[in-house]
């Protein structure tokens, strides 16, 4: 729980806030747990709230709004030279947005549906930024424009 | 293929997950609650938590609307699912003890945790009462009952596979 909310804020300071208020909020909130998810799933539905609005409060990026759609621009497999490592910090080097969406997505294993509800955009607004967020962090691996 | 990133995230997921939360997070995460220990991070017992939520929602959804309509359970209600639930314990306990087979490390061991985590619960109930320590207490002996029952299950498939001849 402590690595989902720490790829959505970025500062372990702040992780650790998002993990605590988490786990209070939710032994504060055990009779709201209907059983319609696994319990984990629902804990870290609160760790992923707790840390949104983290980066919803530092107001210093908006979180993805526009939509328009942007070409995949994934790697082929043979041609994934990188390291854990090098992923990792390059996924930090993301802007607030598009580390959001690319953690939830890729990480996380929400589907862009689940991540609109999650962030309060659209699916294809989801889509789009999963796709600029590929794009920006291919640049940060090759070195390119940042 | 335009699926090389996914893929790599895929196939090291778990190298993903190596930041660990220091030892003080969870210290304060207890200190929050008004617990003076730190359980929050025994996986076995989150594991046994979790199954039993969905018991305590209904529990506490039957509790909050079968009743008298109130935020939380009265403290004659809790002596009451207090009595129920340790009535139940003894019950199941006498039960394997009869079977005379304990020999269950992991359950004996976490039985004996949560048996723990009880009497400092009930401690803190006399010292300091207040609803999440009911809560934490009733939870507590809702998960202890699950334990119980599925050493019970155990004992008698085991005891049925005793049962059943050899067939070839």
């Amino acid at each position: 729980m402590f690595n989902v909310g720490y790829r959505i804020v970025n500062n372990e300071a702040e992780a650790e806030d998002v993990l605590q208020e988490a786990f209070i909020s939710a032994f504060r909130s055990l009779e709201h747990y209907r059983g319609d998810a696994s319990f984990g799933a629902w804990l870290k539905r609160i760790v992923i709230n707790k840390a949104i609005n983290v980066i919803k409060q530092r107001r210093t990026e908006p979180l993805p709004e526009e939509d328009f759609d942007v070409a995949d621009d994934g790697w082929d497999e043979k041609e994934f030279p990188f390291s854990v490592e090098q992923v990792r910090t390059a996924i930090e080097a993301l802007p607030d947005g598009y580390r959001s969406v690319l953690s939830l997505y890729l990480l996380e294993g929400y589907d862009h549906a689940e991540i609109a509800g999650i962030l309060g955009i659209s699916e294809s607004t989801s889509k789009s930024q999963f796709n600029r967020s590929k794009k920006k962090l291919r640049e940060l691996l090759e070195g390119g424009p940042s | 293929m335009k699926n090389g990133l996914n893929e790599f995230v895929n196939r090291n997921r778990d190298e993903f997950d190596s930041r660990v939360p220091a030892d003080r997070v969870w210290n304060r995460i207890s200190f929050s609650m008004g617990f003076g220990f730190s359980w929050w991070n025994n996986v076995a017992l989150w594991r046994a938590a979790a199954v039993l939520m969905m018991g305590l929602s209904l529990f506490l959804f039957l509790t909050r609307t079968g009743h008298e309509p109130g935020p939380a359970l009265t403290q004659q209600d809790f002596g009451d699912v207090e009595l129920f639930y340790k009535a139940q314990i003894s019950e199941k306990v006498a039960l394997i003890h009869d079977a005379g087979d304990l020999a269950d490390d992991s359950f004996t061991q976490d039985l004996q945790k949560l048996e723990a985590m009880y009497t400092v619960l009930h401690d803190e109930m006399k010292r300091h009462p207040s609803e999440k320590v009911k809560d934490a207490l009733v939870l507590n002996m809702i998960v202890r009952i699950d334990l119980l029952n599925q050493q019970i299950q155990k004992l008698e498939e085991s005891a049925r596979e005793k049962d059943i001849p050899a067939t070839i």
